[in-house]
Order: C-alpha cells, then sequence, then structure tokens
C-alpha cells in the first residue's frame, strides 16, 4: 500500500466556516440548512480527490472553484459489519469497526466524504494554488452532533426555552457540518448563524455583529475566530438564553436558560478568581479574546471546552442554600477553564490532557487546601490502579508501528485504542486520570516552578504561531506533541525524563508492592522487604529509586531506596537507640512535637511507623504489612491525609478496642480533616461489627454524635441545624449514615440505632438555617437504607402489608412521607427523590415488599429530572438482573435506542455493564439468540450517531458475552467456513488499517464470491474506492481553510423555496424523481412536502432492509446453511420486486449510507 | 275590597308572612297595612275605582320612602341643633328642603273630600331584646355626669387573664413542632394522594402506602434547580434577624475560607449596576437593521 507518510493530508487550513443557523418552527423543530466554504492550499501536486468528514449531512452540492464537482458520499461506520449474521464475536465486531473507523480517518487522509476535483482544476492544483471548495448540505433532525432540546409545553419556541447545542465524544464536528475532523487540522474562521429574532446564538470566537434579515423576524449573528482552530473545537449553542456580563470581566458571558438568572449570578460569580490564578501561574492571558459560558438542558457531559466557549450542563447551577453542589460547581469551571488554556490544541492527547489535569489540580490545591488536593490525588490514583488492575493497562501513548497483531499495544482490551472512536468511555476517562498523574509525576521530577516555565514556553510559542499569517508550519507549532513537550522541558529544566516517560507513558500498567519489614535489634537496622507482583494483568516492573519514610522515636527520616532487579531486602539503619528518655517529646515530620502515650508500642523497637513511597511518585498500589499499634500511631500522629487515610483502611482489619479508641479519637479531633473523619465513621462500623460479641457501651458514634449535635438539655433530640461550619455539617451527614451499618449479634440493625436514625428525622428543623437540608435529608434516607437487613422470609410468600415487619413499616411510612412531600416541595436536585428511590429499591431487595419495576420505570420517563431518572434506572437495572426479567431488559434497551437524552442512554448501557444481568461466565434464560441479534444490532448500526454509545454497547456486550461467539448461539454448521473466517478476524487486529482493509476484501470476496460488485456493501466499495484513488494521490498535503454555511430552518415555506434550486443541482441529468430516489436513498431530496421525504425515506429504508435479507438469503442457499430464514417466504415475493428496482438504481445505493451525485458516474474508474 | 287585597298579600308572602310571627315583625306590618289603606284611600280620592296590587305597592312604597325621609332628616336637623326631640320647626324645614309648599299643607288637611280612615289597630310597639348581659355594668365615676351613657357590658373592655403557665420546656416544645409538622405534611401528602392519582407498593393494599404519582414535567430542571419559595422566604427571614457576621459563608468548603475573604457577598452585580451601562459586550449591543441593498 503505497499510503505513506500522509498521516495529514490538509496539512493547515484557513478561513472561514459560514454557519446559518435558522432555529425551527413547531412542526420541524429540529433542522438545520448550511453551506461550507473550505480554501485548501494544496500541498502537492497531483490533487484530484479531496476528502472531507461528514456525517448525517444531506449533501446537496459540491462546487470547487466556481465548478459543480461529483461526489461520493459513504459513510462505512453507519453499519460496521454488513449483512453479517453469523459471526456475532467481538473480535471480529472490533476489528471491523476499526477498520471502519480508520477508512474515515481524517489523520490518515480519509473522509466520509469524497470531492473530485473537476479535471480543469488540476492544472491549478499542481501549480499549489488555493482551491475554494463550497458544499451545501442540511441537517433534519440530527440524531447526533447537535442535540435538540424542546420542552413540549404551550407558547413560542422562546417561551418553552427550547434550544440547540453541539455535543460529541472527542470529534464529532462532522456530525453537523462537513469538514476536515481532526484536531491537527488549523484553520480561522467565519461563522454566521441566522436564527429566531428571540434566540442567541452563541459560538466560538469574538461575536462580530449581529443583524437582523431583511423580514426582522430573524437576525444573523456573525462570529470571527481570527485563532488557528481544529474543526473539532467549534461548536454552538442556540436558545433563548439569559445573559450575565461576568462583573468582574466584562469579555466573559455567560448564558443560562430562562428563569435560571439568579442561579447563574450566583454559580458564576467566584469565575474570575480561577481566570486569574490560571493567568497568574502560567504568567500568561488567557488566549482567546473573550470567553462564553453556556448551560445547557440534557448536556451530553457535564462540561465541554471549545475554543472560546464552554458547554456546561444546567444542573450545575445552584443557589446561594446549597453546599454541596458548590464545591462540584466549582471543581467544574476550573476543569473547564483550564482545559480553555490547553485542551483546545491537540496533537498527543495525553500531553494536553495532563497539562490541563494537572493545572486544575494546582488550583484545587490553592482554593480547597493542601489537604483536598492530596486527597484528590489519592483519589485519582486508586481510580486509576483498581481500573488497571481489573482491565488491564491504559497506555498514554500508544505507538502503531507495524500491522501484525503482536504489534497491538494493548491486547488485552476488547476495543482498540487506535482512535478516539473506538475508546471505551470508561477507559478514556481513565486516560485523562493517569495523563494528569503522570504530569504530576514530571513536576515531582522537576520541580513545579520548571513545570509552570514549560506551560508558559508552550503557551507564548502557541500564541506567537497563531498571531502569524498563515504559514502551515508556523501554525502546526500549536500543536503539541509529546516529542516538543518533552523537549521543552529538557530545555527549561536540564533533566532528563526519558526514563519517566518511558514508564508511565510509553507502557502501560501501574506498580504491585508488597512490603513487610523486621527489626532487627542487635544491629539496629529496619530490614524491609519489597516484593512487586509484575505477571498479573495491568502490572508491570518497576526499577528505579523509591522513598520510604520512618517514624522513629527521635523523629521521622526519610529514606530513597533503590529496587533493583533481584534484590528484595533493604536495611534501612535506625536512629533511635532505644527509648531511653520515656518523657521526651517527639518529633514529628514537619516539625511538630508531640507528646504520645507509647505503651502501646514494643519495647524493643524504635519503630512508630513505616511508609512507602509517601509522595505517591511512582503509580503503585502499596500492600504494607505493620502491627496494628503502628496503624494506630499512623493515624493518630502523622499530618498527612494520605497517611491517615491509608491508616483507617488498614486497621479494618484489626478489630481491637485501640483501634476503636484511635478511630474515636480522630471523629473527635477538629483539626482533622473532614474527609478523613468521614472516612473514620465507615471504619469505626465495620470494626464495631466485627467486635458485635464484646462491643462494650452504646452503639459506636451514638454518644459522639449526641455530644456534637444534640441538645445539652434533652441528648435525645438534635439541635436545629445550623450548617455554618461545614465539617461540622459533613460529619454530621456522614455519621447516621455509617451508624446504620452497625449491625447486633442477630445481624440486624440494632433497635436503639433505628430509633436514633428515626429520632433525627423528626426532629429534624431547618427554618433558622441559612442553608438547604435536602442533602442532610437524603443522607438520613440513605442512612434508612442501610439499616435494613434481609426480610425472614418462609420461602416464595407473597409480600403483604400485614406481614409486614414493625421496624420496616416505621421506615416505610418515612420514605412515603419524603417522597410525597418532594411531589410538593421539590428539593435541589430532588436529591430526595433519589434516596427514596433506591430506598424502595433496597426493601425490595430484602424481601420486605413485593418486588415491582412499575414504579421505577414511571420515574425512569423522559421528562423526570436527570437526577430521578438514573435512579431509577439503576434500581431497575438491579431489578433486571434480580429477577432476570427480559420484559425489563427489553425496556432499557428500548430506551437505550429511543430516549431523546443522550447522557441517559449512555447511563443505562453503563449501568448495565457495571451490574449486568448476566455474564460471560453465567448461565441465563435471558442469554438467547434474540438478545444477542439486539445487541448487535444496537452496536453494529444502532448506535451510529454516537461514538460513545457505540463503545458502551461494545462493552455491554464484552461483559454478557465475553470476546468469541456468544455461548447461546447455535453452533453453526459449516463450522470449517466460520472457523476460518473467525480465525481471520483474529489475525487480522486493528492496527494498520490498510492491511485490515486487504484482509477485509480478501475475507468478503471469499465469502461473497457468488455475487458481483454490485451487492458487495458499502464500505468495500468504498475501500476499493479508496485502492483506486491511491494510484493517483489523493489529496495529499493541502491546507483547507473552512467556511461553512448553515441554516437550521425555521419555516417550512423556506424549505420549499431553497428547494427547488437544490434540486436542480443535485439532478443535473436532471433524473425523475423517482430515480432520485432510488439513487440517492437515505437522502431524500427536500424538495417534496414532508410527507413525501418521510415516504421517501420509509421506502429507503425498506429497500436496505429488504435488500439485507435478499443477500443474506443468497449466501445462506449457496451455503447449504440449514437454519432456515425466518422471512425467507415473507421477503421472496418482494425480493424480485427489489431486484428489479435495484437492478433500475445506482450501484452504489444499497447502503442507507452512500449518497452520490449524480453527474459522477465515472467516480469508481 | 281590602280583604281581597289582604288575601292577596297573603298568598304573596306566603311561608314568609306565616313565618312573621315575632312581635317586631307584625309590628311592622301592621304599619304597613295602615300605609297601604292609606294609599288607597288617596286613590279613592282621586277617583280610582280600582287599582292594581302592584302599582298599589309601587305608591306604598314611594310614600313610605318620603315619610321615612322626612322623619331622618327632621331628626338631622334637629341633633344639628344638639336638641334630640324633633319640634314641628325641624319638620316644616325639612318639608321645605325636601320642595315641599308647606303651606298648602294645612289647606289640604281641611279638604272636605278626605277620607277618614279608622286608626291602626294597637299593637304593641315591639320590645328589643335584652342583650345578654355579662356581669355587673359600672357606674359612672363620680366626675362622670349622669346623662353620659352607660357603660357597655364589661366584656368589651375587659380582658381577663388566663394563667395557664406557658410551655416553655425546650423538650416539650421540639417535641411539639416536630409532631405538628410531621401531621401537617402526613394530613397534606395523604390528602394529595387521596385526591390525585397513586403508585403503590403493595399488591394487596393498594392503599396501604400511598405515593402521589410521578408526574412526568415538560422542563423538569426548574423545579429541580430552583428553591422553592418556603426555601426562599425563610433565607430572607434567617438574614434579616441574624447571621451579619456570615454574610460571606456561601463558601463551599472548610478549605475554602481564604478566598471568601475577598468575595464580596450577593451585591456585586448590584453594586455594579451603575458600570452596567458602560460595559461594552457584543451580546449587549443592539441588533443592526439589515442593509438595504436595492441599487436596482
Amino acid at each position: 500500500m503505497p499510503l505513506t507518510g500522509s498521516d495529514s493530508y490538509y496539512c493547515a487550513a484557513a478561513q472561514q466556516n459560514y454557519v446559518k443557523c435558522k432555529n425551527k418552527d413547531m412542526e420541524s423543530p429540529a433542522q438545520i440548512i448550511g453551506y461550507v466554504e473550505l480554501t485548501i492550499f494544496p500541498t502537492v501536486v497531483n490533487l484530484n480527490r479531496i476528502k472531507l468528514n461528514s456525517k448525517q449531512c444531506r449533501i446537496y452540492r459540491v462546487r470547487v472553484n466556481e465548478l459543480e464537482a461529483p461526489f461520493i458520499y459513504n459513510d462505512p461506520t453507519l453499519e460496521v459489519c454488513h449483512h453479517e449474521s453469523k459471526q456475532r464475536n467481538l473480535n471480529y465486531f472490533s476489528s471491523a469497526y476499526t477498520a471502519a473507523v480508520s477508512a474515515v480517518d481524517p489523520d490518515a487522509g480519509h473522509g466520509e466524504l469524497v470531492i473530485k476535483v473537476p479535471p480543469e482544476l488540476w492544472k491549478q492544483g499542481d501549480d499549489l494554488k488555493v482551491l475554494k471548495v463550497y458544499i451545501e448540505f442540511s441537517l433534519d433532525q440530527p440524531k447526533g452532533g447537535l442535540h435538540f432540546v424542546v420542552p413540549d409545553v404551550e407558547g413560542s419556541m422562546a417561551e418553552r426555552g427550547a434550544h440547540v447545542f453541539s455535543f460529541g465524544y472527542q470529534n464529532s464536528t462532522r456530525f453537523w457540518f462537513p469538514c476536515v475532523d481532526s484536531y491537527s487540522e488549523l484553520c480561522t474562521w467565519k461563522l454566521e448563524f441566522t436564527v429566531d429574532a428571540s434566540m442567541v446564538a452563541v459560538s466560538c470566537g469574538d461575536l462580530v455583529e449581529t443583524i437582523y434579515t431583511h423580514d426582522m423576524r430573524k437576525k444573523t449573528y456573525h462570529y470571527v475566530l481570527p485563532i488557528p482552530t481544529a474543526a473539532p473545537n467549534i461548536s454552538l449553542a442556540v436558545g433563548p438564553f439569559e445573559i450575565l456580563v461576568d462583573p468582574y470581566m466584562h469579555e466573559v458571558t455567560h448564558f443560562c436558560l430562562p428563569q435560571l438568572l439568579p442561579l447563574l449570578k450566583h454559580s458564576m460569580s467566584y469565575l474570575h478568581e480561577i481566570f486569574e490564578f490560571y493567568e497568574e501561574i502560567l504568567t500568561c492571558r488567557y488566549p482567546y479574546s473573550c470567553f462564553k459560558t453556556v448551560f445547557v438542558d440534557e448536556a451530553y457531559v457535564q462540561l465541554s471546552s471549545y475554543a472560546s466557549m464552554s458547554i456546561f450542563s444546567t444542573n450545575l447551577l445552584h443557589s446561594a442554600t446549597i453546599i454541596d453542589q458548590t464545591p462540584l460547581t466549582r471543581r467544574c469551571l476550573a476543569q473547564a477553564l483550564a482545559q480553555q488554556f490547553f485542551d483546545l490544541k491537540q496533537a498527543d492527547e495525553w500531553v494536553l490532557k495532563g497539562i490541563s489535569g494537572y493545572i486544575y489540580g494546582l488550583y484545587l490545591k490553592k482554593t480547597f487546601g493542601v489537604n483536598e488536593y492530596r486527597h484528590w490525588i489519592k483519589e485519582e490514583l486508586d481510580k486509576i490502579v483498581e481500573y488497571e488492575l481489573k482491565m488491564g493497562g491504559v497506555l498514554l501513548h500508544p505507538t502503531f508501528t507495524g500491522g501484525k497483531e503482536k504489534d497491538n499495544p494493548t491486547p488485552h482490551l476488547h476495543f482498540s485504542i487506535k482512535h478516539p472512536h473506538t475508546l471505551s468511555w470508561e477507559y478514556f476517562k481513565m486516560f485523562q486520570c493517569k495523563a494528569h498523574l503522570v504530569m504530576r509525576l514530571i513536576e515531582n521530577r522537576i520541580s513545579m516552578e520548571f513545570m509552570l516555565q514549560v506551560f508558559n514556553k508552550l503557551l507564548s510559542l502557541a500564541s506567537t504561531a497563531s498571531s502569524q499569517k498563515y504559514q502551515s508550519h508556523m501554525w502546526s507549532q500549536m500543536l503539541l506533541s509529546t516529542h516538543a513537550f518533552l523537549k521543552s522541558i529538557s530545555n527549561v529544566s536540564g533533566k532528563d525524563i526519558g526514563p519517566l516517560i518511558k514508564q508511565w507513558v510509553d507502557q502501560s500498567s501501574v506498580v504491585k508492592f508488597f512490603g513487610s519489614f523486621a527489626f532487627n535489634r542487635k544491629r539496629n537496622v529496619l530490614e524491609l522487604e519489597i516484593r512487586q507482583d509484575y505477571t498479573s494483568s495491568g502490572t508491570q516492573k518497576y526499577v528505579g529509586p523509591i522513598k520510604v519514610t520512618v517514624q522513629e522515636l527521635d523523629g521521622s527520616f526519610n529514606h530513597t531506596l533503590q529496587i533493583e532487579e533481584n534484590s528484595l531486602k533493604h536495611d534501612i539503619p535506625c536512629h533511635s537507640k532505644s527509648r531511653r528518655n520515656k518523657k521526651k517529646k517527639i518529633p514529628l515530620m514537619n516539625g511538630e512535637e508531640v507528646d504520645m502515650d507509647l505503651s502501646a508500642m514494643d519495647a524493643d523497637s524504635p519503630l512508630l511507623w513505616i511508609r512507602i513511597d509517601p509522595d505517591m511518585s511512582i503509580l503503585r498500589k502499596v500492600e504494607f504489612e505493620q502491627a496494628d499499634f503502628m496503624w494506630q500511631y499512623q493515624l493518630r500522629y502523622e499530618r498527612d491525609v494520605v497517611a491517615q487515610e491509608e491508616a483507617i483502611s488498614a486497621l479494618e482489619k484489626f478489630p481491637t478496642p485501640a483501634s476503636r479508641l484511635a478511630l474515636t479519637d480522630i471523629l473527635e479531633q477538629e483539626q482533622c480533616f473532614y474527609k478523613v473523619r468521614m472516612q473514620a465513621c465507615f471504619c469505626l462500623a465495620k470494626i464495631a461489627n466485627s467486635m458485635v460479641s464484646t462491643w462494650q457501651g452504646p452503639p459506636a458514634m451514638k454518644s459522639l454524635f449526641t455530644r456534637m449535635f444534640c441538645c445539652k438539655s434533652c441528648p435525645n433530640i438534635v439541635k436545629t441545624n445550623n450548617f455554618i461550619s461545614f465539617q461540622s455539617y459533613f460529619l454530621q451527614k456522614t455519621m447516621p449514615v455509617a451508624m446504620a451499618l452497625l449491625r447486633d449479634v442477630h445481624n440486624l440493625c440494632p433497635k436503639d440505632v433505628l430509633n436514633f436514625i428515626l429520632d433525627l428525622i423528626k426532629y429534624n428543623d431547618n427554618r433558622k438555617n441559612k442553608f438547604s437540608d435536602n442533602y442532610y435529608r437524603a443522607d438520613l434516607i440513605e442512612a434508612l437504607t442501610n439499616s435494613l437487613t434481609p426480610a425472614i422470609s418462609i420461602s416464595n410468600e407473597v409480600r403483604t402489608v400485614d406481614n409486614l415487619n414493625a421496624d420496616v413499616r416505621l421506615i416505610l411510612e418515612e420514605i412515603t412521607r419524603f417522597l410525597n412531600m418532594e411531589k410538593l416541595l421539590p428539593s435541589f436536585r430532588n436529591t430526595i427523590t433519589v434516596r427514596c428511590l433506591s430506598a424502595i429499591r433496597q426493601l425490595q431487595r430484602n424481601g420486605h415488599i413485593p418486588s415491582d419495576a412499575s414504579l421505577f420505570k414511571s420515574y425512569a420517563e423522559y421528562g423526570h429530572f436527570v437526577d430521578v431518572r438514573v435512579a431509577a434506572l439503576e434500581a431497575l437495572v438491579d431489578y433486571t438482573r434480580v429477577e432476570r426479567s427480559s420484559a425489563e431488559l427489553q425496556w432499557l434497551l428500548n430506551m437505550v435506542q429511543n430516549d431523546p437524552a443522550h447522557y441517559v442512554r449512555h447511563k443505562i448501557l453503563g449501568m448495565l455493564s457495571k451490574n449486568p444481568p448476566f455474564t460471560k461466565t453465567t448461565d441465563s434464560a435471558l442469554c438467547n439468540e434474540a438478545l444477542v441479534d439486539q445487541l448487535w444490532k444496537l452496536m453494529n448500526s444502532g448506535t451510529s450517531h454516537d461514538w460513545r454509545l457505540r463503545c458502551d454497547a461494545v462493552n455491554l456486550y464484552y461483559t454478557l458475552f465475553g470476546l468469541t461467539r456468544p455461548s447461546c448461539l447455535p453452533l453453526p454448521e459449516l463450522g470449517l467456513v466460520l472457523n476460518l473466517k473467525e480465525k481471520k478476524a483474529v489475525l487480522n487486529p486493528t492496527i494498520k488499517p490498510e492491511l485490515e482493509v486487504a484482509s477485509c476484501l480478501v475475507f468478503n470476496t471469499m465469502e461473497d464470491e457468488d455475487i458481483d460488485m454490485e451487492t458487495v456493501h458499502d464500505s468495500q466499495a468504498f475501500i476499493h474506492q479508496h485502492l483506486h484513488l491511491l494510484e493517483r494521490p489523493s489529496t495529499p498535503g493541502t491546507h483547507t481553510h473552512t467556511s461553512a454555511c448553515m441554516h437550521a430552518r425555521t419555516h417550512a415555506h423556506h424549505l420549499v423555496t431553497h428547494t427547488p434550486v437544490l434540486f436542480v443541482l443535485l439532478g443535473k441529468e436532471p433524473p425523475s424523481v423517482e430515480q432520485s430516489l432510488l439513487s440517492m436513498p437515505a437522502t431524500p431530496v427536500p424538495s417534496f412536502s414532508k410527507e413525501t421525504s418521510s415516504l421517501a425515506s420509509k421506502h429507503a429504508g425498506e429497500h436496505g432492509h429488504h435488500h439485507h435479507h435478499h443477500h443474506h438469503e443468497h449466501k445462506k442457499k449457496k451455503k447449504k446453511h440449514k437454519h432456515k430464514h425466518k422471512h425467507k417466504h415473507k421477503h421472496e415475493s418482494k425480493d424480485k420486486e427489489k431486484d428489479r428496482e435495484r437492478d433500475n438504481s445506482h450501484a452504489y445505493s444499497n447502503s442507507p449510507a452512500s449518497g452520490r451525485s449524480l453527474r459522477s458516474p465515472s467516480m469508481s474508474d | 275590597r281590602w280583604t281581597g287585597e289582604r288575601v292577596g298579600r297573603g298568598s304573596l308572602r306566603g311561608s314568609s308572612g306565616k313565618a312573621a310571627t315575632s312581635p317586631a315583625e307584625n309590628y311592622h306590618l301592621a304599619r304597613r297595612r295602615t300605609l297601604q289603606v292609606v294609599v288607597s284611600a288617596l286613590l279613592t280620592e282621586c277617583g280610582f275605582e280600582s287599582a292594581e296590587k302592584a302599582a298599589v305597592e309601587t305608591l306604598t312604597e314611594m310614600m313610605q320612602s318620603y315619610i321615612t325621609e322626612i322623619g331622618r332628616c327632621a331628626k338631622a336637623y334637629c341633633e344639628h341643633t344638639a336638641r334630640s326631640v324633633p319640634t314641628l320647626a325641624d319638620t316644616v324645614v325639612t318639608l321645605i328642603e325636601m320642595g315641599f309648599n308647606a303651606d298648602t299643607l294645612p289647606v289640604y288637611a281641611k279638604r272636605s273630600q278626605r277620607m277618614v280612615i279608622t286608626a291602626p289597630p294597637v299593637t304593641n310597639a315591639p320590645v328589643t331584646p335584652k342583650a345578654l348581659s355579662a356581669g355587673q355594668k359600672r357606674t359612672h365615676p363620680a366626675y362622670i355626669p349622669s346623662h353620659f351613657p352607660e357603660f357597655p357590658d364589661p366584656h368589651t373592655y375587659i380582658k381577663t387573664p388566663t394563667f395557664r403557665e406557658p410551655v416553655s420546656d425546650y423538650q416539650v416544645v421540639r417535641e411539639k413542632a416536630a409532631s405538628q409538622k410531621r401531621d401537617v405534611e402526613r394530613a397534606l401528602t395523604r390528602f394529595m394522594a387521596k385526591t390525585g392519582e397513586t403508585q403503590s407498593l403493595f399488591k394487596d393494599d393498594i392503599t396501604a402506602f400511598p405515593l402521589i404519582a410521578a408526574q412526568p414535567s415538560s422542563i423538569p430542571y426548574l423545579s429541580a434547580l430552583l428553591p422553592s419559595e418556603l426555601e426562599l422566604q425563610t433565607l430572607e427571614e434567617t438574614d434579616s434577624s441574624e447571621q451579619d457576621d456570615q454574610t460571606d459563608s456561601e463558601n463551599d468548603d472548610p478549605g475554602g475560607d481564604k478566598e471568601n475573604s475577598m468575595l464580596p457577598p450577593s451585591g456585586v452585580p448590584s453594586a455594579k449596576a451603575s458600570e452596567e451601562n458602560v460595559i461594552d459586550n457584543p451580546y449587549l449591543r443592539p441588533v443592526k437593521k439589515p442593509k438595504v441593498r436595492r441599487k436596482k
């Protein structure tokens, strides 16, 4: 394959993108019409084909330098495996999917839309002169890329709060306009959006002016983005937004949906501080001249950053009375802003994700304190360690050198990591997490000042580059590669961080240490043994320095040990001789000197505690063995929150009165970090349960809670709420939840505790409180839930009201009342409802009330607040698993296919994968052929509009059936053929698309030898296309210059007035309506009234459908497959008709993806 | 003749006539009847043979109003001059005031063809029912002349202190507040559940724990995000009553103390309101009119 060295076809691009976005009417609320104009600078001669990315857009017309240009529109990702009903194995799918994504990968110079440069211009192209590509297109009810939220109420669109915004997983701009959808293809932009006069269009860049249209009913927003920007960083939000200019920074504008302005004002009141912080540490101004935040409903993700604007979920907004949401929202803002500085110029993803995550961490440290920061780092480290040990390694900087399977850097994964679009969402999150942790490791190595200098250098380089007039090599400096980053680091710091990068960036996996020690009294030496597990999945071997901190009686000492191949034991000399002076204060690491009660420790040893890698400078998991009293000392006296948290988790294994005392002391200690105290609560509950037979005194934490939060005069009544002190607030919230986990000797929640919680609910009084108590009440409900234990049931007894346990009746009363009150006085984010639903599910699971899904179904419906829906869906997923209900599973899958909210769809699949109804190792009645088919269809074609959802579906398929052919499928009769094929699929992994394509072709020709090329599915035709095109290098090295123009339709009549023109252009030949319909099945020409067009698409759909069956049938007969085809008889007659029809239609019309300009029959010459 | 009339009246009034058994009612009926006789007499005097019942009623009404007005006016005149019983002069002034030529009155009274009407039957003037007296009325103190009105009943001005101890025990108060709140909530939710659609957790007894049915809303985020009016109200109350030192406590986290010292409370936007008009933000600029491009 001669496709070499062209990893970027369109090396750079410049200019405009006119987007006119006319906003919708009642009847057709989701339509956009527009055009794009790209200016392309060829960098190679022989440019005769230009490939662009475009999905789901209907392309009407393409012109290159005013000349009509023929084009082919083919999207191989629409249906990944064609006509493939027998394979059903994920290996095969993954490789096919990767091949499909590679086939349109802009970074490899591919695209869904192939435009043939008119031969008249070839000369010009050879002279490397500018080409202008003009594309007219429309979008009708887009399923991905743009999300229309249109509440179903009375009133105009503005009154209803209808809005639209762009979204996507990684580079997904191709969903809403044709472009080079790559992060590495930079150009400047001009954007125009025409919207209803009541709407505001927010987009990237500077708003130059807003002009009414001639009828004064619409207005056009003109944006200019002079900084070279990649297409994936372009976004749009249109809606009847309320506008708030930031009172501190007038170039920052906030937008929210109607009625939410007070919340917006409050939530945005500290944004300027984040700005100041970043600008200060980076000593660099914010790269864009303005910044916009838009808060939208039904957001795809909580925050997404684009050039000079960020789109947030409206649910981040909160009022001043809400405590818990405030830090979360601030974190989101800080994250979004960090991404504004770094995330938007892409080359090597980990560098950018890492830097933005890292400076976000610096913000956390500054705003929320060092404790919070270290806690966060530990949390992130635990997360990545857990994920890698479970799923296998996360590779930050994969290199794809060879095309062979053994070069696949991540063979343990069921998806390819080559393309962002094939990455599972969870993996992607872990990727980001690991990236910023590695940045922190680099900081540890070279110091923070150097780190910030490097960032500053990178930013100033980028800004100089962007201020230049177009020069491709200059602009490419804005892209940040691993190489450039490392070079900059070595320039600034003079240090070589090569080994570090090799260990954590070029290699996946984490390190797993096991540590133990012995104290040799004679030699006064600590003999430390550190072993590693580097054989299990997700682990790697570590060689290098490791820091060990030993707290002795005479002070704390750091030692740096070298971990080498074969040395396990390390001798560390101790400083303290013995305990001569008992009264002496003991110096700690931070210089503090404290009195300790040393009676607990071993009289012979001066060691108080030992920590391995205390600064978390290795991505590792440490399992260290030391005596319980050492953990207790560590918990009490070590000032590092990470150490405290480690001690708490270790103490779970030592249920002794001494552990109890240590934990209780921590709980009471006000100086202690509140999250540590919260964790101590749960540990204490566990210890109490282990010690149940010997436990003395009242239930754990009860007297403590009484002392801290109840009235002095009447200890059974809690004080009226006053949440001024947040530490106490969080503790007050947590303690009941932990207490409810206590169990007595009968393994029931003690009566005392239950009554205590019920009293807390009863006496809860928030009237004098400045803050809302909704999270507190929600936690009390969670406490009630935690107190539940399985009902003692006579088997199969129907649960009735009469045999309800008295305690459970009390609990149920409370839950009923809470849930009902929420209808009248809804709480913030409906937290109460959320917890009530999970409480009810818990009651059902424990057999107290009859298991029933209908309640959850009604709360899961579209139209409830998203948190409520997710809670109800979670209950449903659980119900599905426990009851093995296929009806509910169907209901859920149905929602995955049809729900308007993308987030909810994603969530359902995620929850199903986490809590699957069955797995590949278990047998279940649910696991049947129909389900396999359904899921296969879902990931094969049902989720083509949303990369993330497709990856979710792949995950679920993997969880349920594994990598190989699902066991519930009948064994194929012609095992030989199939085995061969499977083998092929396995043999040809995802690494090199060219090879994959080739192998695909071979395999298909084998399989379809009896089928003429007409029926070969599209991606193959398409791939053929590519192969042909290679003869004359297609669009290698060009510069695009994008200019798009988009019209989102407002009025049906516009459509009519526009379309004749469009139609003529499409059918230059000019074809009859019939003909054009047949030749462009998935792209019904919009010149007809709505009915015709819907009819047309239906028709087209039918066409494709029948054809599919026919083809399928055909193959099977040939291969003497004995499986009866269900639709055989039904479709036989129709198939003949279709055959005839097909003969009339164009060769490439059998896939819904294919659109083709009629005047280019010679495209495949 | 009058009998017929009376029967008519009787039937007209129907039950109400019968029901009017109180002496006061009777008294007024008698007066009215007399007036009717007078009107009828006058009509006869004027030469009418017969009259419709409604006409007679109307005239009676007019007559009554006229006489009442004279009485009211005369009383007003007399009270105006600080007397309590009207004199002849008062009546005359009244008549004049009402546009009646008082001089013609003696002549008219002595006209020949006037009919003499029998005096109305003596009915007892209604006795005003005694107000229920509570307690002993107070007598005037020595310095108040006796002709001044008497004191009203004692209950109208005397406060009766009750001597029950107010509940101030903290525990009881909290207990009461809590149970009251719970009762109100329970009653309210039960009511809502009874009057609307419900969902139930049990199949055997769907009334056991009624849940108000979940209703999807078209804009769910509004109710979930905006604080309820109740919350806003309590917030205002607490704001005004206390917490002056806590104005900046809308911070989030224990760690976040430092940043808040520089963050003025909610007053920022209003304080900056004056500057607002200087802000040059493209989104605040007016929308431009389209350029007219008709060059043809």
